[in-house]
């Protein structure tokens, strides 16, 4: 049995296999947030079943108490207890892809009772403090990180924001996107939150909550349907937006829009 | 015809900004922008408050007249319970 501990955000998760392959797996993707110290979740993997197939799409449903969600894809299945912060996954076979999906789906539940969001954006940390640039694929979430050769990368996919007392705090992920590099293993407080687009020119122009609330929704990966936990994660959105700036950020692809986002 | 309470989902999310609500279905995750009118009347749809009591206090705080406030409340209200948002009743519903 081969035991490893991944820290992401603050939390740290034990993972528990039986299968060297999958060791190598959690070994080599989680490389810069493999930690030390008493974990706060653990997940038991098992080994392949053999390749049957779960269910086509993701599908995320509360099974047997209102903690305990059954997780299932076509690649995995298994189970998240959000009070017991435990959970098993069967694979079908030892892929990265298919441990990084369910544990982005581990820590969209696991973050809501910390109040903490898995948001689909970019985040960059600039003298010592983060910015979230958030949209879906193709709005310039990697071409943002990758024109900001001096700042220090979280993620350029798939960001953690947590709130507390009124301030929000953004951390690195190792889930990466297009850029294909792992976010650097750290926390700074979050400045603004920059909706983007590509455009003709650098614009920066300042949101309300309740429109920035409508734009961030979407962005936020969350995949149970439970109305009660459905609620937690509009709460901790509804809170962030009112904590933090919002922005709709039009850019072209030049590091311009640092500028623009300065004279805000 | 008969007076009207409305209720609001128990399933539902929302907070208000600068007097206008913004309402999540759980359902379908879709968020629901309402502007100040509709966010009085959705304020109001505590299970207690005559849907003829929010018609007046519509007339009176927006300087609307009663028919065209009655007609764009009633069809308000069908709408966000065709969404799932709120339920229609014809006795007063007790506090959950």
């Amino acid at each position: 049995m081969v035991e490893l501990s991944i820290g992401i955000a603050g939390l740290r998760t034990a993972v528990i296999t039986r299968d060297p392959d999958v060791a190598t797996v959690v070994r080599d993707r989680y490389e810069g947030f493999l930690s030390t110290g008493p974990a706060d979740w653990r997940i038991e993997i098992s080994p392949p079943s053999g390749g049957v197939p779960f269910s086509k799409d993701v599908v995320v449903r509360r099974d047997g108490g209102p903690a305990r969600f059954s997780v299932r894809r076509h690649d995995f299945a298994g189970t998240v207890d959000v009070s017991e912060r435990t959970a098993d996954l069967t694979l079908t076979s030892p892929d990265d892809v298919s441990i990084n999906s369910f544990l982005r789906i581990l820590y969209s539940l696991a973050l809501v009772e910390t109040r903490g969001l898995v948001v689909h954006a970019a985040s960059l940390v600039r003298d010592g403090a983060a910015y979230l640039f958030c949209g879906p694929s193709g709005s310039g979430k990697t071409t943002v990180a990758r024109l900001s050769t001096d700042a220090t990368l979280l993620s350029d996919e798939l960001s953690i924001v947590r709130i507390a007392e009124g301030y929000a705090m953004c951390f690195g992920t190792p889930f990466r996107g297009e850029l294909a590099l792992a976010g650097e293993d750290r926390a700074a407080p979050l400045i603004g939150i920059y909706f983007l687009h590509h455009g003709g020119r650098h614009a920066v122009e300042a949101l309300g909550p309740k429109e920035a609330l409508a734009r961030l929704l979407p962005n936020v990966l969350f995949f149970a349907r439970e109305a009660d936990v459905t609620a937690a994660v509009f709460r901790i959105a509804a809170d962030l937006v009112e904590a933090v700036p919002c922005f709709d950020l039009s850019f072209r692809p030049d590091p311009g829009f640092w500028e623009v986002i300065r004279n805000a | 015809m008969p007076e009207a309470y409305l209720t609001q989902s128990p399933r539902t999310a929302w907070r208000v900004y600068d007097g206008e609500a913004a309402v999540l279905c759980p359902d379908d995750s879709t968020l629901n922008s309402l502007n100040a009118v509709g966010t009085l009347i959705w304020e109001s749809a505590d299970g207690k408050t005559a849907v003829s009591a929010i018609v007046a206090r519509i007339c009176e705080e927006f300087d609307v007249d009663p028919e065209r406030a009655e007609r764009d409340t009633m069809a308000f209200i069908a709408k966000l319970r065709e969404r799932g948002l709120l339920t229609v009743s014809e006795t007063l519903q007790q506090a959950p």
